[in-house]
């Protein structure tokens, strides 16, 4: 078991939501289909754990930040399908800004280590 | 549980399977075989319970839910010890429900507002001197309370009129007197009606305005104003039927001719609590409506008439202190060098001022010392309460230790479980909190009941529960919920893990350490209820002894089968001399009635609570030296009837009652001559008229007196046929007194106006002219006779009211009523404690033979036999019982001496009633102990060893 966690990395506080959001920028989707989105973008780096996916969907929908409904998907299954609102998507305008300010500044820091490498 | 909570559980459950479905899918797709897809699918999704309960998390309803499922488990922990529960909720609520009737009945009676505008500006008036002023008159309405010295609050009107002319610094002033019994005719039958004489300014000084009409104005006080009247709100409704077409019309008070003008606010119902009244007139009117017997003294213009009860408004600004220094300037002034000269200047008389509230407390000042003591008594009960179920949940708390432990070791914060035995003593509290609101409303209606069965007329409060008594409630219930709450929680998130998870920790000698640790509060707790029960318990017993010592008392007649009631024919119109016929007739009448031995009358019934006296010359005694005895004027008969013994000399007859006649007329003639003879002493005295020579002539009154008046004032002579003089006062003509009285007979000693009173010098006059109260002596139950009673009367004149009808029985019950009333609450609570205690004590030996199982077999098995277990048992218990006793018996010497003034021949220490209560709690508590002690002895060792 400890293997298939190794080659992970591990989600930094705050980011899921920031994660999820933009994921839905990107078309209305279910919890699956979401978590398969975040790990093939990130190229197999990111993988969502399920027992963060859903507490975090339940409380950006409690936030009204995202809306859901119940759908049928192409093999007659149930889904409950997750969209952006508007507020949602003020909501993801200010992580982005905020996550970019944040890689800046770490990139800042370790620029001048990255140079001695090289 | 909502239908919207589940279907949101279910969706999520849906939305995790979905989830599990399509990495499934996924997997196949990719190629992985059947078995291992499913397989690894779940392992990625992890621990399915956690995601839901982590999600259900971010819902936002947690503590909801929390709260409910504590709430559940906390409701099948009570139903699973049935018994625990049923004597908990059970204590609580008689604790929490005793405690909301008695502080609903404490607010209704002594701590309600009166309804006026501001009434913190309003003020009582009362007087205080160094000495009695020369009174002429007096009369006292029952407003304020007595003052420990000399004074109260009775005025004349025109001191009332001075101060209000020059006391500037009031805004407003007010005077009230009664109310009285007034015959209003006019409305159907002629009727009994309280009206409250009250001057012109009174409504506009209160601030009270009327639901219908106008107020009295000031107008109406004037002597030349037509007579008015304004009626009160329920009496509108109940005589009047609440018409609105009252308003002009006219009703005749006793001859009297008035105006309705108006009805009052019904929010006003009177100014001094528990005087009910119908209607209020005007001063002016005093003249004529009589309302009692006033004789032909001038009540409002005649300045030593005091008989008013003074109320002003404070003006903004004003202190209290300088209102009374301003009013008592006014006071003196008029008293010392008025027209009245009442006191000398070192008499310093004064004037005091009190809030409303305080000043005129009236009927609560009879009520409220039985109120306090039985208030403090309830609260004693809710504390033994308290204790006792704080026992019951600390036993049970121990016992659950394991089931904490297990908790605990399960991963449950310790704060978790502290809030699910809060959770459980709260509900407790709340199930008993809600029953004894329940109680409480049965519990106002019972006591309501109780205090009103001693009132003639209805009882004069009206109790119902409130909304300052409700959350009075819910605090208590609260209190208590969290304070035996919180003990037991706190030390059960203590639980130390491991001694307690081994099975047999609990029942080992070795922790014995532990458990001693632990019952120590039990201990106190039982000591607790054990001592505060005594002390209701002590409370009781001498409130039962004094009503029993009242009851044992002999009143020197015989009370059984009389039937008594009063006729004031005066209020009818009836003169003097009518009245006389009257009675006469009457009794004729009534010694006619089958069933009726014989009947009489006297202006008091004995043992009503009202009495006379007056001062008597002794003959050979020096000059203004006079004697006080009790007087009663009484009717042909009286002795006979009353069955008191006639020791010496011989009854009345009736040339007595005409030779009484004869001297009561002259005496009225005499008084009248005087009257229009101001200056009699100035000049050369005037030939004596006719008249005069008549009375000078009039026969000494023929009067009877009783052993005690012989005893003391005849020590060593026969008074039998001796003379006594009337009063010599100190301004009086010695030369120029009345013919005085002829002692014709000497009876037993009876009691006269209450029970409590001691035996006092009583002379016997025979009856003239007053109101009278009518005894018949019957065969069997007088009560049977009432009808035929009040035919007699009613054809004797029709507008003749029949008051107070009752039994002599009867009566003394109602003077003895406040005796009954704390005799029968008291035992009542003290029953209640004395259980409350045994079960407290019950339930802790119980639960220490439970415990201790495994040791009392071992103890059978080493060869104990069942004597040294049950004195095991029982010893522990009583060790308790004793301890508590003793701390009851020390605290009762300090408290009850609180209620010594309600006690008669038994000292508030009394050691007898200590001894006899702690007997009986012993005996009590030894049957507690015995049950679990029978328990402990049927231990069986093989099945307690192996137990474990």
């Amino acid at each position: 078991m400890k293997q298939h966690y190794q080659n992970r990395i591990e989600l930094l506080q705050g980011t899921l939501d920031l994660l999820i959001l933009q994921t839905l920028q990107w078309g209305a989707q279910h919890g699956y289909g979401i978590s398969q989105a975040i790990r093939s973008r990130s190229g197999d780096a990111l993988q969502v754990d399920t027992g963060s996916l859903y507490p975090a969907l339940h409380r950006l929908e409690h936030q009204k930040w995202i809306k859901a409904d119940w759908k049928t998907s192409g093999n007659n299954q149930r889904v409950r399908v997750y969209q952006l609102t508007a507020a949602g998507k003020k909501q993801l305008l200010s992580e982005r800004s905020r996550w970019q300010q944040i890689s800046e500044a770490i990139a800042g820091i370790l620029s001048p280590a990255k140079e001695n490498e090289t | 549980m909502s239908f919207f909570w589940r279907r949101k559980q279910q969706e999520l459950n849906e939305e995790i399977d979905a989830h599990l479905r399509m990495a499934e899918r996924d997997r196949l797709a990719r190629g992985e075989n059947p078995g291992r897809a499913a397989q690894s699918a779940r392992r990625e999704l992890g621990n399915v319970a956690l995601i839901h309960e982590t999600t259900r998390d971010q819902w936002g309803w947690r503590w909801l839910e929390t709260l409910l499922q504590d709430f559940r488990y906390a409701c099948r922990m009570l139903r699973k010890s049935p018994g625990f529960t049923a004597v908990a909720v059970l204590t609580l609520a008689l604790g929490i429900g005793a405690n909301t009737a008695i502080f609903s009945f404490v607010d209704a009676v002594l701590l309600t507002s009166i309804p006026v505008k501001a009434p913190q500006q309003l003020v009582a008036f009362s007087w205080s001197a160094h000495a009695q002023p020369k009174i002429k008159g007096l009369s006292d309405y029952g407003d304020c309370a007595d003052q420990p010295g000399i004074g109260d609050c009775s005025f004349s009107i025109p001191f009332f009129k001075t101060l209000r002319a020059q006391a500037n610094a009031f805004s407003g002033m007010a005077a009230f007197a009664g109310p009285m019994d007034v015959d209003l005719s006019g409305n159907g039958a002629a009727s009994m009606a309280r009206g409250l004489y009250v001057s012109g300014d009174f409504f506009s000084t209160l601030g009270v305005s009327t639901f219908i009409g106008r107020p009295l104005a000031p107008s109406d006080d004037l002597p030349s104003a037509p007579p008015v009247i304004v009626l009160n709100y329920s009496y509108w409704a109940r005589a009047f039927a609440a018409a609105p077409s009252v308003i002009g019309r006219t009703v005749h008070l006793d001859s009297t001719t008035a105006t309705i003008v108006g009805v009052a606010d019904p929010r006003f119902t009177n100014l001094t609590p528990g005087k009910p009244l119908d209607f209020f007139m005007p001063f002016s009117v005093a003249d004529s409506v009589r309302g009692e017997w006033w004789g032909n003294q001038d009540r409002v213009s005649d300045a030593t008439e005091r008989w008013i009860v003074i109320l002003g408004r404070l003006k903004d600004g004003v202190s209290l202190g300088q209102a009374q220094a301003t009013a008592t300037a006014i006071f003196r002034n008029e008293m010392i060098h008025g027209v009245a000269q009442f006191f000398k200047p070192e008499d310093a008389p004064a004037i005091t001022l009190r809030p409303l509230r305080s000043g005129l407390n009236g009927e609560t000042s009879e009520i409220a010392p039985a109120l306090y003591v039985t208030m403090t008594i309830v609260a004693f009960i809710l504390l033994i309460a308290c204790a006792n179920v704080a026992g019951l949940t600390l036993a049970r708390s121990a016992s659950r230790q394991k089931e904490m432990a297990v908790r605990l070791a399960l991963g449950a914060g310790r704060a978790r479980i502290a809030r699910q035995l809060l959770t459980e003593s709260l509900l407790l509290s709340l199930v008993g909190g809600a029953l004894g609101v329940l109680l409480s409303i049965w519990g106002i209606d019972a006591i309501t009941a109780l205090f009103s069965s001693g009132y003639y007329q209805t009882f004069p409060f009206v109790i119902a529960p409130d909304w300052r008594v409700l959350t009075f409630t819910i605090a208590i219930t609260f209190a208590t919920g969290v304070l035996f709450g919180l003990a037991p929680a706190l030390r059960g998130s203590r639980v130390d893990l491991t001694p307690s998870l081994k099975e047999s920790a609990s029942s080992l000698p070795g922790v014995a350490s532990h458990t001693g640790r632990r019952f120590r509060l039990g201990d106190a707790l039982v000591v607790a209820q054990v001592a505060l029960s005594i002390v209701v318990l002590i409370g009781a017993g001498l409130l039962v002894r004094t009503l029993r010592n009242l009851h044992g008392i002999n009143p020197g007649f015989d009370p059984q089968n009389i039937l008594l009631f009063g006729i004031d024919p005066h209020l009818a119109g009836y003169t003097d001399a009518q009245t006389q016929q009257l009675y006469a007739n009457l009794q004729q009448r009534f010694t006619a009635l089958p069933g009726v031995i014989s009947a009489s009358y006297s202006e008091d019934a004995l043992l009503d609570g009202g009495w006379s006296g007056n001062d008597v010359h002794l003959d050979g005694a020096p000059p203004k030296q006079n004697v006080n005895t009790a007087t009663l004027t009484v009717g042909l008969d009286f002795f006979s009837t009353m069955r008191i013994p006639l020791l010496a000399g011989r009854n009345f007859t009736s040339a007595d009652f005409a030779a009484a006649a004869a001297t009561n007329a002259a005496n009225k003639v005499r008084a009248a001559a005087a009257k229009s003879k101001p200056a009699p002493s100035a000049s050369a005295p005037a030939p004596p008229t006719a008249l005069e020579e008549a009375y000078f002539h009039s026969a000494p009154v023929p009067v009877l007196i009783n052993e005690f008046f012989a005893k003391k004032f005849f020590a060593n002579q026969n008074p039998v046929g001796l003379h006594m003089g009337d009063e010599q006062r100190a301004d009086s003509d010695v030369q120029n007194l009345g013919p005085g009285y002829t002692i014709i007979g000497i009876v037993g000693d009876t009691k006269y106006p209450q029970l409590r009173r001691k035996i006092v010098p009583i002379m016997f006059l025979p009856l003239m002219s007053n109101e009278a109260h009518f005894e018949l002596r019957t065969a069997a139950n007088p009560t049977a006779l009432v009808k035929n009673v009040r035919e007699i009367v009613s054809q004797a004149g029709d507008n003749l009211p029949l008051t107070d009808v009752r039994t002599q029985t009867e009566q003394i019950d109602q003077i003895l009523f406040q005796e009954r009333l704390m005799a029968r609450l008291s035992s009542f609570f003290g029953a209640l404690a004395l259980a409350l205690a045994c079960i407290g004590l019950y339930g802790l030996l119980s639960y220490e033979v439970a415990c201790r199982t495994r040791e009392l077999g071992i103890r059978m098995a080493l060869g104990a036999r069942h004597r040294d277990l049950l004195r095991l048992v029982v010893g522990q218990g009583i060790l308790l019982v004793l301890i508590g006793a003793a701390i009851g018996i020390a605290a009762a010497f300090g408290v009850t001496r609180f209620i010594s003034a309600m006690l008669y021949d038994v000292r508030a220490n009394d050691p007898l009633t200590m001894l006899a209560v702690a007997i009986l709690l012993i005996l009590v508590a030894l049957l507690a102990c015995y049950i679990p002690a029978r328990r402990a002895m049927k231990v069986d060792p093989m099945v307690a060893l192996r137990y474990e």
